[in-house]
């Protein structure tokens, strides 16, 4: 492999984590002799971490109620009937217009016309999907490694360093994580039952994410503390401690 | 999921408030980054927020379960946002045609990084990506969703988005090797 081999989509993949094992291979080998190729993915990898662990802010509660207040002012939202065929769903406009025709010649047009009045948004809800649920779940599984990687890596930072914090501040920390622990424990246990439910996949994000909030907070307080900056070591302390 | 999705809509359009406000708990925080980093600023983000669940209130009228619930969200989210995003441009007189490259691409960064990304710089960085790679970098960097999502999501293949995403990692790079140019 040559560097001009690191296009876009092997580098896009080797940062993912989705090269096949002997492309990876081959990459790998290339990264260990270019030097140059190697800070490239390296920074790339960083980058990719480092977004995946930017914080998170909830909306500020005036907003739900600013649009409940606007959403009673609104009509309630009608289903719209599709009128016309479109490529994706004329296979199903092809199938129901046979059983139209089919359902007419037998002299079932009554049963028919009850079926399409209250039915006609089932016909388009039923069009092919673009996302199937495997591609879906592989993409679930994917992401959440993504979370254990980061969380790995932040717990080893956090580890070797707990030592220097107040033992008061360890404390409420340790205390966090056996509950942000139990929820992802909670939350996989829920995924098993139903691995396609979105609430549950969004259950485990979020006590993952919450996981890598926590344990960032803890580093970040670590580095106050070794920079001296006492006043924002106590800052974040607290912030911990809540 | 989708019979799940579909049973909740019916709620709503049925005036179930409760159906709408689990839809908003569900995906209101992750919305709320989403636009805020799209727009580079929260007091603008809380109207937008807003503006992007009044205007899904108004079109589940013609949700019929193609995609996910959330993928349809998401994907009405970020068309508002890149129209709010192109609106202002126009406003501003930029004779732009297209969101996707405001200025030519930075060459890659030939200074590796040194140590950790700062945070500060990350977003700022972020801040200064075109919108439409931006977009699709938020979705599946900082919000980890799959490329085939993003593509659901910005209505473009699977391809683009890892293109988009590598764009953006890359010009992410060379920000934070030589300062976002103001």
């Amino acid at each position: 492999m040559k560097c001009a081999d690191l296009q876009a989509d092997v580098l896009v993949d080797l940062v993912d984590g989705r090269l096949d094992p002997a492309e990876q291979r081959d990459v790998e080998r290339h990264l260990e002799a270019c030097a140059e190729c190697r800070a490239l993915v390296i920074d790339l990898r960083s980058i990719r971490a480092a977004a995946f662990m930017l914080d998170r802010r909830e909306p500020p509660a005036g907003v739900w109620n600013r649009l409940q207040s606007a959403v009673a002012a609104e009509p309630l939202p009608r289903a719209r009937v599709q009128l016309m065929p479109t490529r994706q769903n004329w296979p199903v406009w092809l199938a129901a217009a046979a059983v139209l025709t089919l359902a007419t010649t037998i002299g079932l047009w009554p049963l028919v016309s009850r079926s399409a009045s209250s039915g006609g948004e089932t016909v388009a809800a039923d069009a092919p999907a673009e996302v199937t649920v495997e591609s879906v779940t592989a993409e679930f599984e994917a992401a959440e490694k993504h979370y254990q990687k980061a969380i790995d890596d932040l717990q080893t930072i956090a580890n070797k360093d707990t030592g220097e914090l107040d033992p008061q501040v360890a404390a409420v920390l340790q205390k966090n994580l056996t509950v942000i622990d139990q929820a992802i424990t909670e939350s996989r246990a829920a995924l098993r039952v139903q691995p396609s439910s979105t609430n549950a996949q969004d259950g485990l994000f979020d006590a993952l994410r919450s996981k890598v909030a926590l344990l960032q907070q803890t580093v970040e307080l670590i580095n106050e503390m070794r920079k001296g900056n006492q006043a924002e070591a106590g800052r974040r302390a607290q912030t911990l401690s809540q | 999921m989708r019979n799940a999705d579909l049973e909740l809509v019916g709620r709503i359009r049925s005036g179930d408030g409760s159906a709408f406000e689990a839809l908003y708990r569900q995906h209101a925080t992750r919305l709320y980054n989403l636009a805020s980093r799209m727009m580079g600023g929260h007091g603008e983000a809380d109207d937008l927020l807003q503006d992007i669940f009044l205007l899904a209130y108004r079109k589940l009228g013609s949700f019929r379960g193609e995609s996910s619930l959330g993928t349809w969200l998401y994907r009405l989210a970020m068309n508002h946002c890149l129209d709010v995003l192109r609106n202002r441009q126009t406003r501003m007189g930029q004779q732009t045609d297209s969101l996707d490259e405001p200025d030519a691409p930075p060459v890659a960064s030939p200074v590796p990084l040194v140590g950790a990304v700062s945070r500060i710089d990350l977003e700022r960085a972020i801040d200064a990506l075109p919108p439409a790679c931006r977009a699709a970098f938020l979705l599946h960097d900082v919000e980890g969703f799959g490329h085939q999502e993003v593509g659901a999501m910005l209505g473009i293949s699977e391809g683009t988005s890892k293109s988009q995403v590598h764009k953006a990692r890359m010009r992410i790079r060379y920000y934070l090797a030589h300062g976002v140019k103001s």
